[in-house]
């Protein structure tokens, strides 16, 4: 089967979303519209997951469909997986309403 | 674009036929039981202990459902807790049902002397209504008569780049031709509400929409817990979703690029034709019924699947009058749901359909389910039980 790569929703977006299993290491096809620009997986990266097409600094809105998805909770590195080890919504935080910390 | 229905005395169309009989409980179940053709809500909410605005709710529901176009006829009987209230009194929902010109009978199980006695009435009367509502021939109604509600579900991210898109294009299709589409789950518009809230037909629908969303965060923010440790669920974090905005991002892709004509609560009726936003609860027990009782005829699980795992029977439908379609984006779903999927959309995904031939093509599905075919799980004489969308603190 052809590659599929990955697939970002917008100019925005510093994030796209894998369309097959992508295994470290791999140069992904990263498609925008028409534009395709190559990032390569520091990690394996299951489909459906998120990879950084940029790098992402700690505290830094992470984009996806053009729009805010969470805040960057650690450093991120062009290649890596985004998902909830480095990313935190903002939204509906009643742990913080509380008086937690993120 | 027409489909094969049965004329009701209001206008309406049904898809179904069914005669129904409520509230539920032991007089339904066993009438039910005796007689084919015959639906009954499977609920414990009574309204007994419950405030006016949910005793409303309830009511809302069960009239809702009653002048549902899918329904020829309803049987309505005293024996529930909750018959007592002003809001819940049968002799009120029969009313309000027969307002839509259909056959409404009410059991007075008093006056018939004992509970099997008001059974052996209902079964008769059951038996006659089934029978009159079975001489009712199907003819061709145009999009303007239909109305479908949807619902996503243990979304991936297949469902944000795919299903959801596709099942939008339907939606664009529908309200296009005069239909009515609805969607809604409130906790999943939160991070979107700011883009949804643009496409508002005035500055009241759009306000509307961010007052529903702010509503359900700050209860969220009240229960003093992240919302990602209750929404997005376990099943959308295993297959890739990270925080409720990018969840709610990818939701709203369901409800297409129309105009929203209004905001409705759970169980309300449009007053017009087009698309609304229904300020729900995502959860299939409950979402269902509401968009049955606003007078949807098909509603729809649009379904990510990716990161749920079990059985691979899928839940039957409990829009109590609805059928209920699936549909997903996901190949792998596709293949653990091999007798429960309707629809696939993930031809998209594989590159071999547009989002806009996809949704032609589910379009020409759904044409087909409204002029009498069934759905995969209609076939499964099983009812899952309905919660109704209470709001408030029960006393």
């Amino acid at each position: 089967m052809a590659s599929r790569g990955a697939l970002m929703l917008s100019d925005k977006d510093n994030v796209a979303t894998g369309l097959e299993d992508i295994e470290a290491g791999t140069e992904v096809s990263v498609r925008l519209g028409k534009e395709v620009r190559e990032v390569r997986a520091l990690e394996k990266i299951p489909f459906g997951f998120k990879i950084a097409v940029v790098s992402i600094a700690k505290g830094a809105e992470v984009t996806k469909y053009g729009e805010p998805i969470g805040i960057a909770s650690r450093d991120i590195k062009q290649g890596e997986m985004v998902h909830i080890h480095n990313l935190e919504g903002a939204r509906g935080r009643g742990d913080i309403a509380r008086g937690g910390s993120r | 674009m027409n489909f094969l229905g049965y004329q009701r005395p209001d206008g309406s169309a049904g898809i179904r036929n069914h005669v129904l009989v409520i509230p539920g409980g032991f007089l339904a179940a066993k009438i039910g039981e005796s007689v084919a053709g015959v639906r009954t809500i499977v609920t414990s909410d009574s309204g007994s202990g419950r405030t006016g605005r949910d005793r409303e709710t309830i009511a809302r529901t069960l009239i809702g459902l009653g002048r549902n176009p899918n329904v020829a006829s309803v049987i309505v009987h005293p024996l529930s807790p909750g018959a007592g209230y002003p809001e819940l009194k049968p002799a009120r929902l029969a009313e309000e049902i027969a307002g839509s010109g259909k056959r409404v009978e009410l059991i007075d199980v008093a006056e018939e002397g004992s509970t099997y006695r008001a059974l052996e009435k209902g079964v008769n009367l059951a038996r006659e209504m089934v029978l009159e509502a079975s001489r009712l021939r199907r003819q061709p109604f145009d999009l303007s008569h239909l109305t479908v509600g949807v619902k996503c579900g243990h979304s991936d991210p297949t469902s944000g780049i795919a299903g959801n898109p596709v099942n939008g294009n339907l939606f664009d299709r529908i309200v296009a031709a005069g239909g009515t589409a609805l969607f809604g789950e409130t906790t999943e518009i939160i991070g979107a509400e700011h883009v949804l809230s643009r496409r508002g037909i005035n500055k009241a629908v759009s306000r509307g929409i961010l007052e529903a969303a702010a509503e359900t965060e700050e209860r969220a923010k009240a229960t003093g817990e992240d919302i990602r440790t209750i929404n997005p669920v376990p099943s959308n974090i295993a297959a890739g979703i990270s925080t409720l905005e990018e969840k709610s991002l990818g939701a709203i892709h369901k409800s297409g690029s129309a105009p929203i004509q209004g905001v409705l609560k759970y169980g309300e009726r449009p007053q017009g034709k087009g698309l609304y936003f229904v300020d729900n609860w995502m959860s299939m027990g409950s979402i269902f019924a509401g968009y049955a009782a606003a007078g949807a005829q098909l509603v729809i699980f649009q379904l990510g699947g990716g990161g749920w795992r079990g059985g691979d029977i899928l839940p039957t439908s409990t829009a109590v009058v609805a059928p209920l379609m699936w549909t997903t984006a996901n190949p792998k779903t596709l293949s653990h749901f091999p007798t429960g999927i309707d629809f696939y959309s993930g031809t998209v995904i594989e590159g071999k359909d547009t989002i806009a031939k996809s949704g032609e093509k589910l379009l020409q599905k759904v044409l087909d389910i409204a002029s009498g075919t069934f759905t995969r799980v209609e076939t499964i004489k099983h009812t899952d039980p309905t919660q109704i969308y209470l709001k408030d603190p029960c006393f």
